[in-house]
């Protein structure tokens, strides 16, 4: 066993976990915030991505114990005063239909916006690369990541 | 019928793409799937068949039981001891299959023995202490293997591999074949593929000890069956299981197999007695949660010159792999596709299922009328470049015309409205189909390939349960129906819930749209609860999500509760102002006089009337504002072998797909995708089009990168997304969505389906497009799905993908 000590949302967690215990399962399990999901456990569906140190991660793939002193943002994050942009713009664009990939997503999307914030269609869409959606086809995720940005302009 | 003006009070809703009332919890992560409910388990995990087909000669799980945090462990003998063997729907012979594998291995994969363990990793620790010794058995992998006479049996019992094997001719064959001026052939082969939900199967079992039952926390996409199928297997009557349905993360039919965990983890649960989890990994879904089958089907089509279609004949070959609850499912079903948009006279189907040790099938979206219409779209193209004429054209003089509509088949399926020529012009139009064809011209003078594939197909809805029964008397289910319940609560707001469930279709949106327009309100004071719970939701044994049923039968039974409701509210209303009904009207959340507007209450005070000032009610009126209601398919046929419709409603679409090929590596570039889409009147056309595009995505990854293969061993080489390619962002076009509506004239809002549709007609579109822009090459497209390296084999040698 092993103490970590990170930051989820701005809030700090101390637990005392095993060394083989996966981060995306300490996020669910042990900090029980449950928007971070678990899709394909090789990394390849993007449904556990967070922010992590201010980059996208996947969260199947990595370690608590790796976390330990981390700062990380999962979707439970997002809103604050109010929802985030690019929450409402998957809403006013129809880009969920499950919405099992949308936390995911949606933070693959911020990380793009804040790196570029005016991106063109191949641009949002290989930045949502890692992201699988077996629901939408991607057409409406995309047009909502363009309509964020559009809105952000504003 | 209920005409639309008598359904519809207002039109402010009904047809506008408002935001879903499902999406504030998704996009604040504050959705419930399974997995997120706070209840305390412990983990179940499955040790699997490493082989395809063996007998299990010896389990040893005393290692594994003495780990400690492991709680209980059972192997299939003892299920078998303590359960019955699945049903088979669709076939009558002796094949006796349990939940878990006993005494033989069919797949690879199958569960062989589960362990309840503290959590999940030591669950997994202890699969690996647990001895088991096979005797590998030949594998039968193939359609040929399971034909080959020399090949062991998958179910010794049943004497044969083939499980199912019927052949039906409907309108006189005969004499069309004798009309014909040349008969072509040709034999197809579709691989396996499957829709793969994100989320995969879940499940939560509570076991009660108070009262000896259970419940269950599942996203199972048709749990109207799935709780007969499992009370049954394991013994128990009807009232021992509640049932309870959170989000769903997808389903695609592919939810519709995972009943049979329920009854393992139900007997693990009162072994452990404490509620257990299992959530099926990535993995276990690939290698059994589950394919659509592979096929092999030999087709042809009667001709006459002038290009008119005048019959046709298949010989469709599942392999259905190795459960029997589904095997034989997918021959019939093609029936609700056989003719396709054609006007084609008459049909002969010989129908075979073959089992396999390929892993379980189950209904993948569509379930078989992609194969259908795949096959039938591609020997138009080929019957066109016979007859020398334009693939558009050929469709143009084979097509039921809309003033032949209602047109049956000749079956019995009833097409019930639709424009199928003028979708294709459409089409054509917004390709500029005369400019590409120019433009293909002047591109392969410069060493470029690229190619137009047109696919109509028609995309039905709603499944006359029961119609897989044809060899098998009275079938359990028929026909197919929903249940809704409509309450109006203290404040006059309204509450829905509903017998289905949803897994991404945005039904509480879509029934708040339908229930303001009904009662004059606004959508936001319409609830739908989202989770679906047995002892409290209505249900039938058909309810579910599943076949597109929603707008043909959910609806309408909130529908007539919806009215019920409103029929109280108007007599509560007429008593309370003294006027008389007829001369009420509601608008805003109140019912007012016509002949004078102060004359009006609100729905909160006739809700006060309802349940607290009930002795202000009208002579004879119950207390209460909550009306239960259930709608069943009015045109469903009873099962009959010569006069049956399979499905009850029919969208239909028409893709077209414009790629380029690159002839040194074998990729495959899609340039456009036009998808002409006739759902009849639509309630939320975003909703539609997010249909329309991800039913087409399916059938794009299954004709591009999707295939389970399995080598002569039977062992899945596509068990993870890093070899089981899903289709991404990237590599996909923007789809170009042309609506059209058709109403559909049995349907209560003049709704037909959208839930599959492109995941039937766009296999094809992109077959004949390949085939198309490889034209210079000679190249005939049989196969799916058109990899690279068939590809580029084609060009270079076998003229075959």
């Amino acid at each position: 066993m092993h103490k970590i000590k990170v930051r989820i949302n701005g809030r700090d967690f101390e637990d005392e976990v095993d060394s083989r215990l996966l981060l995306v399962h300490y996020i669910r399990q042990k900090a029980r915030l449950t928007g971070t999901h678990v899709g394909c456990d090789t990394g390849n569906c993007g449904a556990c991505t967070i922010i992590f140190n201010g980059k996208t991660i996947k969260s199947c793939l990595m370690l608590a114990v790796q976390a330990n002193g981390a700062d990380m943002t999962t979707v439970e994050g997002l809103a604050k005063n109010g929802l985030h942009p690019i929450q409402e713009a998957f809403m006013d664009r129809f880009a969920i239909q499950c919405g099992y990939c949308t936390p995911g997503m949606m933070l693959s999307a911020c990380s793009l916006l804040q790196t570029n914030p005016q991106p063109n269609e191949a641009e949002i869409r290989e930045a949502i690369e890692g992201n699988l959606c077996m629901c939408t086809g991607y057409q409406q995720i995309v047009e909502a990541i363009q309509y964020a940005a559009e809105k952000t302009r504003k | 019928m209920l005409k639309l003006e008598e359904i519809l009070v207002t039109r402010n809703w009904v047809g506008k793409p408002v935001r879903r009332k499902e999406d504030t919890r998704f996009v604040m992560g504050v959705a419930t799937y399974v997995d997120d409910l706070d209840i305390d388990c412990h983990h179940v995990a499955f040790l699997r068949s490493p082989y395809a087909h063996a007998r299990i000669l010896k389990i040893d799980t005393s290692k594994a039981e003495a780990l400690p945090g492991v709680i209980a462990v059972i192997t299939g003998q003892e299920i078998a001891r303590q359960t019955k063997p699945v049903v088979p729907r669709a076939f009558n012979k002796p094949a006796v299959q349990y939940v878990m594998a006993v005494n033989k291995v069919r797949y690879v994969g199958e569960p062989v023995v589960a362990v309840v363990a503290e959590n999940q990793y030591l669950a997994a620790d202890a699969l690996d202490l647990i001895e088991v010794e096979y005797e590998a058995l030949k594998p039968v992998v193939t359609i040929e293997d399971a034909l080959n006479p020399k090949s062991p049996l998958i179910f010794e019992e049943a004497g044969s591999n083939v499980l199912l094997h019927d052949k039906m001719v409907h309108g006189n064959i005969e004499e069309i074949y004798k009309e014909a001026d040349l008969v072509i052939k040709e034999h197809f082969k579709v691989h396996r593929y499957s829709s793969t939900p994100l989320e995969p199967w879940a499940i939560i079992v509570k076991y009660e000890r108070a009262n000896d039952s259970f419940v269950v926390w599942s996203n199972d996409q048709q749990h109207g069956r799935s709780i007969v199928n499992v009370c049954h297997t394991l013994g128990i009557s009807t009232d021992k299981l509640r049932f309870i349905v959170p989000d769903s993360g997808g389903g695609f039919g592919v939810k519709l197999a995972l009943w049979p965990y329920i009854v393992t983890l139900a007997l693990l649960s009162k072994k452990a007695n404490k509620p257990i989890k299992w959530i099926q990994t990535r993995t276990e879904h690939l290698l059994g949660g589950t394919h659509a089958p592979d096929a092999d089907v030999e087709i042809d089509l009667a001709l006459k010159k002038d290009g008119r279609i005048l019959g046709l004949c298949i010989k469709d070959i599942q392999n259905d792999g190795s459960f029997v609850h589904t095997t034989g499912i997918y021959g019939l079903i093609k029936f609700a596709t056989m003719s396709g948009c054609y006007n084609i006279k008459a049909t002969s189907a010989e129908l075979v299922s073959v089992v396999t040790n390929k892993g379980p099938t189950v209904q993948n979206r569509g379930v078989g009328k992609p194969t259908m219409i795949f096959v039938l779209e591609r020997m138009v193209d080929l019957a066109a470049k016979k007859l020398g004429l334009d693939p558009a054209e050929m469709r143009f003089r084979n097509f039921i015309q809309p003033g032949q509509m209602p047109h049956t088949t000749p079956s019995g399926e009833v097409y019930e409205s639709g424009d199928y020529p003028e979708c294709l012009r459409k089409g054509l139009r917004h390709l500029g189909y005369d400019e590409f064809r120019k433009r293909q011209k002047d591109l392969r003078s410069k060493g470029r390939y690229i190619g137009v594939g047109i696919s109509a197909g028609v995309e039905p809805g709603t499944s006359n349960l029961g119609y897989y029964y044809t060899s098998r008397g009275v079938p359990e289910y028929m026909g197919n129906a929903e249940g809704a319940i409509v309450g109006v609560d203290y404040d006059g707001n309204i509450n829905v819930l509903l017998g289905s469930v949803d897994s991404g279709q945005g039904h509480a949106t879509t029934t708040s749209q339908v229930v303001a327009d009904m009662l004059a309100i606004h959508p936001d004071r319409v609830s739908m609860t989202n989770q679906l719970d047995s002892i409290i939701s209505p249900f039938l044994g058909h309810s579910g999500v599943y076949s597109n049923k929603f707008n043909d039968v959910d609806l309408g039974a909130v529908i007539m509760a919806t009215k019920k409701v409103r029929d109280k509210m108007l007599r509560i209303a007429a008593h309370m102002l003294g006027v008389d009904r007829s001369k009420l009207k509601l608008k805003d959340g109140t019912i007012y006089s016509s002949e004078n507007g102060a004359k009006a209450v609100s729905f909160k005070e006739i809700a006060s009337v309802a349940y607290k000032r009930i002795l202000l009610l009208p002579e004879g009126e119950e207390p209460g504002l909550k009306e239960i209601a259930y709608y069943k398919t009015p045109f469903a046929k009873m099962p009959s072998r010569e006069n049956f419709n399979i499905q009850i409603t029919h969208s239909n679409s028409v893709h077209i797909a414009a790629v380029e090929v690159d002839v040194e590596s074998g990729s495959i570039r899609l340039d456009r995708y036009i998808i002409v889409h006739d759902c009849g009147n639509q309630i939320h056309p975003e909703i539609v089009r997010g249909m329309a595009i991800g039913s087409t995505v399916h059938g794009i990854g299954a004709s591009l990168y999707e295939n389970f293969v399995y080598n002569e061993d039977g062992q899945l080489l596509a068990s993870t997304f890093m070899d089981y390619l899903k289709p991404l962002s990237v590599g996909l076009p923007n789809f170009e969505v042309v609506h059209m509506e058709s109403p559909c004239p049995y349907s209560l809002l003049g709704t037909k389906s959208a839930g599959e549709g492109g995941a039937i007609t766009s296999l094809t579109a992109l077959a004949n497009a390949v085939e198309d822009a490889l034209s210079p090459f000679g190249v005939k497209v049989t196969s799916l799905p058109l990899a690279p390296e068939k590809v580029v084999k084609a060009i270079r040698e076998t003229k075959e993908i």
